[in-house]
């Protein structure tokens, strides 16, 4: 209960206006929470798709790239792919869920084949290009993913702990405090009135007593 | 805006395949140093790192990926850990404290 608020009619006011404010503040946090949580829950079930499907896509890039590395050994391999020209780009932009920014990921890749001659090169060569090709087009989706629910988890918590604060803390005080100032306006109005009466019935016997002195 | 890698010497090598620049690193210096480079280049739009890397230097991770728009940091298990990346579910737990 907020102690330091004096009992009078303008506080009863202004505290009435305060608890109405902060109980639309928690139903529209409220709002916002659930909003969040379907949006986050959706995103969830995405990226744990897509997770599987990345960790499927790297194990089997590197697997390749094992291979070629074993059938070609390490330095020709790294030679070899430094000279690939193959450029990937990322666009990114942004989506907004109620304030929070959320990342949009798209990869594209520029750059025609062949890339290599033929000439003294495996085939699994071939096989890791495309499978790396994969993988980072997966991991471009899942970066989006991941980043979206990181950022949703935290202004979940966030509005968790505002509504809470609202619900438990701050609205009970504000009602307690009306009760408290409400019942002392009544209090005291009910003082005055008997006060008004006590004043009014000695007036009445003031004036009786002169009338009879009178006659 | 294109990707960047930091992690072990063939995950480097193979994305180094699809035109991703990226760095070897193997100790806390080396992975900070390499984030910092990264990070200083506003070309880089995703920094992809290994999970093992990642831990060695969790807090500045964790800043980028709660607070800055971006670059984006995923996290990849390497090599060593295939198989056992942690579970989003998980993750999620971890962040919010609430069971979905």
């Amino acid at each position: 209960m907020q102690k330091h608020v004096a009992p009078t009619r303008s506080n009863l006011l202004r505290l009435n206006d305060e608890l109405k404010f902060a109980s639309l503040g928690r139903d529209l946090l409220d709002q916002k929470r659930s909003i969040l949580v379907v949006e986050l829950l959706t995103l969830v079930d995405q990226a744990v798709d897509y997770q599987g499907r990345v960790d499927k896509a790297l194990g089997k890039a590197e697997q390749s790239l094992q291979k070629s590395i074993m059938e070609m050994g390490r330095l020709k391999v790294a030679n070899l792919f430094g000279a690939i020209d193959i450029r990937s780009s990322i666009r990114l932009s942004e989506r907004k869920v109620m304030g929070v920014r959320l990342p949009q990921v798209e990869t594209t890749y520029s750059g025609d084949g062949p890339f290599f001659s033929p000439e003294g090169i495996t085939l699994s060569v071939e096989q890791s290009l495309v499978d790396y090709r994969e993988a980072l087009e997966l991991m471009g989706r899942l970066s989006q993913l991941k980043v979206s629910i990181m950022r949703l988890a935290r202004e979940v918590k966030k509005t968790i702990r505002k509504v809470n604060a609202l619900e438990k803390i701050v609205i009970p005080d504000l009602r307690e405090t009306v009760a408290f100032t409400r019942a002392r306006i009544e209090e005291s109005e009910r003082e005055n009135f008997i006060l008004m009466k006590m004043v009014k019935d000695r007036m009445e016997k003031s004036s009786d007593q002169n009338q009879t002195r009178k006659e | 805006m294109k990707y960047y890698v930091i992690g072990d010497e063939d995950t480097v090598l193979g994305f180094s395949l699809v035109g991703t620049q990226g760095s070897v690193a193997t100790t806390t210096e080396q992975v900070q140093n390499a984030l910092s480079k990264a990070l200083e280049n506003k070309e880089y739009g995703i920094i992809i790192i290994t999970e093992d890397l990642a831990n060695m230097i969790r807090p500045i991770v964790d800043r980028y990926l709660f607070t800055e728009t971006f670059p984006l940091i995923v996290e990849i298990p390497n090599r060593f850990t295939r198989g056992k990346s942690k579970d989003l579910r998980a993750l999620v737990n971890e962040a919010i404290g609430v069971s979905l």
